[in-house]
């Protein structure tokens, strides 16, 4: 529809004056307007933009930063239950290692095989390469020199007997008690008396660790503690099966001779 | 660590404590045993699906390192790898364990971490192989 027709109408035609200097007008007031209303969309759009931004990086701090910290406080927890693991299987280790030592040393009733086992566990599971077994002899209750492992250059591990001389080992046969060494006057690293019923019947002495194991660790010290108790229970209760074995076939003889004649 | 994945081990070791040992801390694994070398090899022509061979070095009537040479010049048998585990420790004696053909070498007393994660090790290597 162009002007002339809307002029066309009588009433339009009476406020023809109005009507011009609205329109005369119109331009600069709908500029102005116009002017006015990009002004507040440029400000409602750096608003929205500022507000989307702060929205934004409230959104993205809050959980981000909650989901950090679990991470690390899970990570931490991780690292924690790992090293308690590690410390647990250790742990299950020695044990395994103890139980095995005294399975085997009260797995026979003979003598012989007892001290073999204490040499076993003196060198597989404590690492000592030198080292002599004492045992008490059961009549005149002096010491024997049982076993000899390695080259000890002690000279009283060279005899059958121990008569004394090494005050280490001396001190552990008098009262019973673990002691180690080198001292100024023994070259022994460790002595372990061999206690039954608070009687010592004999001591492991060890002179000389493996090459590659330069120090008794701390799991050797149950080791030891545990051959002083089960090695001369084991010691102790083989002999006398062996000796009451060795009477019983005696006596099993004389029967047999007396039901012969 | 505790998860061994080998399904035979054959023990070659002349101390029945350290074979209580293994029997203990390889436990559930099938565990095949020999007290020396010349046993090991009679084991291994009657047992054709062991994983693994652990291997003492001292043992009498044949030692660890002419156990292991009967068992590398063997084609049916190479292939098998070897963690020898002894107290003799030095280190020409490591040398020699790796160069006649152990896959590994754990020297005694060790602990039973050590084992299993040697055990394991070996294993993950013989599935990526």
């Amino acid at each position: 529809m162009s002007d002339e027709s809307n002029i066309s109408d009588p009433r339009q035609l009476a406020d023809a004056p109005a009507q011009r200097e609205s329109l005369a007008r119109g331009p600069r007031d709908a500029e102005a307007t116009l002017r006015r209303a990009q002004q507040l969309v440029r400000d409602a759009q750096a608003a929205i933009e500022e507000a989307s931004r702060v929205v934004g990086q409230g959104h993205a701090a809050g959980p981000a930063g909650a989901a950090e910290a679990r991470l690390v406080a899970a990570e931490r927890e991780r690292q924690e239950l790992a090293s308690r693991l590690a410390e647990v299987e250790h742990q299950v280790g020695r044990l395994m290692t103890l139980y095995v030592a005294t399975y085997q040393l009260h797995a026979t009733l003979d003598p012989v095989e007892v001290q073999s086992t204490i040499a076993e566990i003196a060198l597989n599971l404590i690492g000592a390469e030198h080292f002599v077994l004492l045992l008490i002899d059961d009549e005149d209750k002096g010491y024997e020199v049982r076993l000899v492992h390695g080259a000890p250059d002690t000279p009283w591990a060279q005899h059958q007997r121990y008569t004394g001389g090494d005050p280490l080992v001396d001190a552990a046969l008098t009262d019973g008690g673990l002691r180690f060494g080198p001292t100024e006057e023994s070259p022994a690293l460790a002595v372990v008396p061999l206690r039954v019923q608070d009687v010592t019947v004999g001591a492991l002495v060890i002179l000389k660790l493996l090459d590659h194991k330069p120090a008794f660790v701390k799991e050797d010290h149950d080791l030891l503690d545990l051959l002083g108790a089960h090695a001369a229970s084991a010691v102790f209760a083989s002999r006398v099966y062996s000796k009451t074995a060795r009477k019983l076939r005696t006596l099993e003889s004389l029967i047999r001779l007396v039901n012969k004649g | 660590m505790n998860a061994v994945k080998a399904r035979k081990i054959l023990i070659v070791e002349d101390s029945r404590l350290i074979h209580k040992m293994y029997e203990v801390m390889l436990r559930p694994l099938i565990l095949v045993s020999a007290f020396d070398g010349r046993e090991g090899l009679d084991r291994l022509s009657e047992n054709h699906d062991v994983d693994l061979i652990i291997l003492d070095m001292n043992m009498p009537k044949m030692t660890g390192l002419e156990f292991l040479a009967q068992v590398k010049a063997t084609p049916a048998l190479a292939k098998i790898p070897v963690i020898i585990v002894s107290t003799e420790g030095k280190e020409d004696d490591v040398a020699r364990g790796l160069q006649s053909g152990a896959a590994a070498y754990l020297k005694k007393p060790f602990l039973r971490e050590d084992l299993l994660q040697l055990v394991n090790h070996i294993e993950a290597k013989q599935s990526a192989a």
